[in-house]
């Protein structure tokens, strides 16, 4: 697949007064191609949603202040805000069983058990420091409706497809939601060296030029 | 009955070998290292104001990485004790240098620190802030920082003065 081409797109600071659609439809207006696919931000997406808290306005329960000593200190769920946080989207009982299944497994061998258990807030929850300012002091959710957004976003902009993708610099390449006819996995691989950059680059967006072109040449 | 009573035992050993396993991990702890700081040197001098500027290294000597969510700088100069100059207290992270008195959240792992700089702009009542600052008084200061860690977020304040001493020195020069 080397023929296609990343194309990041810089925007302002998006924030949760803004209308998603309306701001991408703005900035790539002009750019697109029914060849291409254009990729947003989940965590961008998600502060447009409004989706976002303080950690002063969360009450860490008994729960989440004794499990998230079990996570990770890289983890967004390390701290007793984060971990309350994605307890209150997903369940804290949920997350109490995912985690007891996820030691028992990882003592077998298997990892990643917790995470499948939990729900998706789990993996997609972005701790204090997570996003840039003004919401590094946020804790930011992982978006809703990523499929309904990415239909949208594939109609009004008469591309080929469009996805809201959670990418970081560690190789962690995760497609949360995808419009018809995307293969999830290909634009995965696409997104894996973070075309989106760090926060302070200012790109949410990134157009991948001639997917079509690019995953047809592959299959062929 | 011996069923129940093993269930008991078994659940008292779980929660005390999760206790004993918080215990044993920590927390963050900070602290701003004021008693290192540097001197105030000023940094900028116009005819009605001056800039004072300061380094203070702080460290993270706990066991575990911790956030500084929020840092800012309190001055302390009552009009009652000296009303000749208006003081506006900033700080950032010398990793980070900006002037718009906003401090990024950062993450410092355990063990390690940084250094915030300080910087006090004082102006001059009158006009002329080499008269004005002729017979300051010592400053007090409290740099107050929100930090999290495994723990809820704590909200710390740590004393430093701005002395006569490193004022005055604009009024002599």
């Amino acid at each position: 697949m080397e023929n296609f081409e990343l194309l990041p797109v810089k925007t302002r600071i998006l924030t949760h007064r803004d209308d998603i659609i309306k701001v991408i439809e703005s900035y790539v207006n002009g750019k697109l191609t029914d060849q291409d696919v254009i990729c947003v931000a989940e965590s961008v997406v998600a502060i447009t949603q409004n989706r976002i808290v303080r950690p002063q306005q969360i009450k860490p329960g008994f729960l989440a202040r004794t499990m998230c000593y079990f996570v990770p200190q890289k983890g967004s769920l390390s701290s007793c805000y984060g971990m309350q946080a994605a307890m209150n989207m997903e369940g804290e009982w949920r997350f109490f069983f995912a985690m007891l299944c996820g030691m028992v497994a990882k003592l077998l061998g298997k990892s990643g058990v917790f995470y499948d258990l939990a729900g998706p807030q789990a993996a997609l929850i972005d701790d204090v420091t997570g996003t840039m300012p003004p919401y590094d002091k946020h804790i930011v959710y992982g978006p809703s409706n990523a499929n309904q957004l990415a239909e949208e976003l594939k109609k009004r902009l008469g591309c080929f497809g469009a996805v809201v993708a959670d990418v970081n610099d560690l190789k962690r390449s995760l497609i949360v939601g995808a419009s018809t006819g995307v293969d999830k996995d290909k634009v995965a691989y696409m997104l894996l060296h973070n075309p989106f950059g760090n926060a302070s680059q200012k790109t949410p967006i990134v157009v991948i030029k001639n997917y079509l072109g690019a995953v047809e040449k592959q299959v062929g | 009955m011996i069923v129940l009573k093993v269930l008991l035992i078994l659940v008292v050993l779980v929660t005390l070998s999760v206790w004993l396993y918080i215990k044993a991990k920590g927390d963050c702890r900070f602290e701003f290292l004021v008693e290192e700081r540097t001197a105030f040197v000023p940094v900028e001098i116009k005819d009605n104001y001056v800039v004072f500027s300061c380094r203070v290294p702080f460290v993270n000597r706990g066991t575990q990485d911790g956030t500084l969510i929020d840092v800012h700088l309190r001055t302390l100069l009552p009009k009652e004790y000296y009303d000749k100059v208006d003081v506006d207290g900033r700080m950032h992270d010398a990793n980070d240098p900006r002037g718009d008195h906003y401090w990024e959240s950062v993450i410092i792992p355990y063990n390690t620190g940084g250094t915030a700089v300080l910087n006090i702009k004082l102006t001059a009542t009158s006009g002329d802030i080499r008269a004005d600052l002729a017979e300051m008084v010592d400053m007090p200061m409290y740099i107050v920082y929100e930090a999290v860690g495994r723990r809820p977020i704590v909200v710390y304040k740590d004393y430093l003065v701005m002395t006569q001493e490193e004022t005055r020195v604009v009024a002599q020069g």
